[in-house]
């Protein structure tokens, strides 16, 4: 009992990074009907950021945090205009290959300005964590796992409750339509792109000290969050969140249960049942070819 | 038109004629595999510090055969398909007689088939035992493999800490699943039962079900092969906050410098096999201290091998006089008492050069030579 806790706590936790990691991925897909290939080297980015800033330059934490999101959010202004921007009259397959471009972009800078090696990041919390009978609670993991839920519930009031939020909906469901009625469409599709770099780099701040930071950490994360949000249902919110937490849960449980070696193999089974059964995911809607 | 044509012929030509034409002191190429990019990026800065120290030093001493050695480098991207593109390349330049690379033993063997190919010496880091078995000639191993890392992890686990029941954490590329083979033979030969084998997949992002899994399991030590750093770092915290405090003798990675530095207390008081620790010989602590002046940073044995391997390679080519493949192999499996960084080099026909370990132990995060455990057969 007390092990099976742990790994639901601990799948948990793991799911949360793949859940938050995956909205990013679901908000710029909504937006501009095309997968960002780069949204995990947001994560890696905001991890970067976070170790020059609190630990080459011993500036607080909190500080550190602040700034790191403010630079991220600068960061995703400038990859719409350099990465999307150009192409937004293109089909979808120019784009996509721009992203992956910018990844491999990313990832080198980041090499090449930083140097290959590993960092460690400390936790928010100076305690790593504590027991509770059988099962150790990882402070750094409780805190993802906070965030999570706080975020996607602002995430909520504002798509649903703020004017600001139904012009983004407008966009993402049809530019042509929102662009006759007045709503800026480039300009939204820009505020996309900062919101999902900065959630990004949010998601880098709290992985940072599990996973710690390396020039790759975003990759590995990336493709979990991508099967995550095909079997929450693409391009659906409720999905990503849901599809992210069981995919952490279900690959836990099989590592324990069944095989270590084969963990990742359960994530992306999960993932070809899905594409085979239901291929437009938990939440997704069987979406009809516009006429 | 006819000017261009002339001028392309003139120089193809002279592309073909250079390596007729050049002089004693052209510098002599030696080819380098290594991970610039890609997870092991981290590594490969270690293994490129190491062999230009080397080169560094050789140029010094005036040479090979009087001409200066040059390193030539190609990214491996730490993937297997890589490290055969990045030998390609290099065995495409027909002036380079020998090459280095890689440390890791799926590269090795993934890029074998083409080193037998090309028949040029390769000096190898990679620990997997098999390695020097293919019955491939142009194999020169620079590190001990991992059979005598095995015994000497079950030889003093049993017979030094006096613990029996074992669990063997392995990653399952090629060196953590060799390494767990040795192992489990290695502790059944001593009269040791393992209680688990449990293996993992490299750059998992979580340990909870392998801590979980020892825990369970009764060990009273654990034995693992670990590949990358950050995995060990994750696994190791995973472990403490479990509550399990086991004894731990882990391989090379255990003690790496990011190794210490990610896992910082969650790796106190465990044991590790190392080929290279400076203070294990007079020749070890020589090259530590050459390479904390040039690096301003502490040497591991990412750099320790290639050093070695630089210069050993170096010295052969000059015993044998001559840059014919053959030549070099037999003057490398000539070679006899080399006090290198890593150990005392003698090469047995298989190509193995070194032949033993040593034992550190992490005492609150420095890391403390503990013995050497050498074997003869």
């Amino acid at each position: 009992m007390g092990i099976a806790l742990q790994l639901l706590f601990t799948g948990l936790g793991v799911g949360s990074i793949y859940a938050l990691v995956a909205l990013g991925f679901v908000l710029i897909y909504r937006a501009t009907n095309v997968v960002n290939f780069a949204q995990g080297d947001f994560a890696m980015l905001g991890a970067f950021s976070m170790v020059v800033l609190c630990i080459d330059l011993g500036w607080p934490y909190w500080l550190g945090i602040v700034l790191t999101i403010i630079t991220m959010a600068l960061f995703g202004a400038l990859f719409n205009l350099g990465v999307y921007y150009p192409l937004r009259h293109r089909t979808f397959l120019p784009v996509i290959i721009s992203t992956i471009g910018a990844s491999i972009l990313l990832e080198n800078g980041v090499l090449a300005a930083y140097g290959p090696r590993p960092q460690s990041l400390p936790g928010v919390f100076a305690s790593q964590g504590f027991s509770i009978g059988p099962v150790f609670f990882d402070s750094q993991y409780l805190t993802i796992l906070a965030v999570t839920v706080f975020g996607v519930a602002l995430q909520y009031l504002f798509f649903e409750r703020t004017l600001l939020g139904k012009k983004l909906q407008a966009v993402s469901q049809d530019k042509e339509m929102a662009s006759l009625l007045g709503i800026p469409v480039a300009f939204m599709i820009a505020l996309t792109f900062v919101y999902s770099a900065t959630l990004g780099g949010l998601a880098g701040i709290l992985v940072a000290p599990i996973l710690f930071v390396s020039v790759q950490m975003g990759a590995s994360i990336a493709l979990k969050a991508f099967a995550a949000s095909i079997i929450g249902g693409f391009g659906d919110v409720t999905g990503a969140i849901v599809g992210g937490l069981a995919l952490g849960v279900i690959e836990t449980f099989g590592a324990a249960y069944i095989s270590v070696p084969y963990k990742d193999g359960f994530a992306f089974l999960v993932l070809f049942v899905f594409l085979l059964i239901r291929p437009q995911g938990i939440f997704g809607e069987r979406v009809a070819e516009k006429a | 038109m006819r000017f261009r044509t002339l001028a392309l012929v003139f120089a193809a030509a002279s592309s073909v004629l250079t390596p007729l034409t050049s002089t004693a002191a052209d510098p002599l190429k030696i080819g380098m595999v290594a991970p610039l990019t890609g997870p092991g990026a981290e590594s490969g800065r270690f293994q490129m510090n190491g062999a230009k120290l080397a080169v560094e030093q050789i140029n010094k001493s005036g040479g090979v055969l009087g001409r200066p050695l040059e390193l030539v480098v190609e990214d491996d991207q730490t993937t297997n398909p890589g490290a055969v593109l990045a030998f390609s390349r290099l065995a495409g330049d027909a002036s380079i007689p020998a090459f280095v690379g890689s440390i890791r033993s799926t590269q090795v063997h993934a890029m074998a088939p083409d080193i037998l190919k090309t028949g040029k010496p390769v000096m190898i880091g990679g620990t997997d035992p098999q390695l020097t078995k293919l019955g491939n000639p142009w194999l020169f191993r620079f590190r001990p493999n991992d059979s005598y890392s095995a015994r000497v992890i079950a030889d003093f686990g049993v017979n030094v800490l006096k613990l029996k029941k074992w669990a063997i954490v392995h990653s399952t590329d090629a060196f953590g699943t060799n390494g767990m083979k040795n192992l489990t033979e290695a502790l059944q030969k001593l009269g040791a039962t393992t209680v688990l084998t449990q293996g993992y997949t490299n750059n998992s992002q979580d340990f909870t079900p392998v801590a979980l899994a020892v825990k369970q399991s009764g060990a009273e030590v654990m034995g693992t092969y670990m590949t990358f750093e950050p995995d060990q770092g994750i696994f190791a915290k995973q472990l403490r906050q479990l509550g399990v405090t086991i004894s731990w003798v882990g391989s090379p990675t255990t003690v790496t410098t990011t190794a210490l530095k990610l896992a910082g207390p969650a790796l106190y008081g465990s044991y590790a096999v190392v080929d290279f620790n400076r203070d294990s010989s007079p020749a070890a602590k020589a090259f530590a201290a050459l390479y904390e002046t040039t690096y301003k940073s502490t040497p591991d044995v990412f750099s320790s091998w290639t050093y070695d391997a630089m210069t050993v390679l170096a010295r052969a080519i000059n015993t044998a006089k001559s840059v014919e493949p053959e030549a070099i192999r037999k003057a490398i499996l000539a070679t006899r008492d080399f006090a290198g960084a890593e150990g005392t080099f003698n090469f047995d026909q298989n190509g193995d050069g070194l032949h033993g370990y040593n034992i550190v132990r992490n005492d609150n995060g420095t890391i403390v030579f503990d013995k050497h455990v050498e074997f003869r057969d």
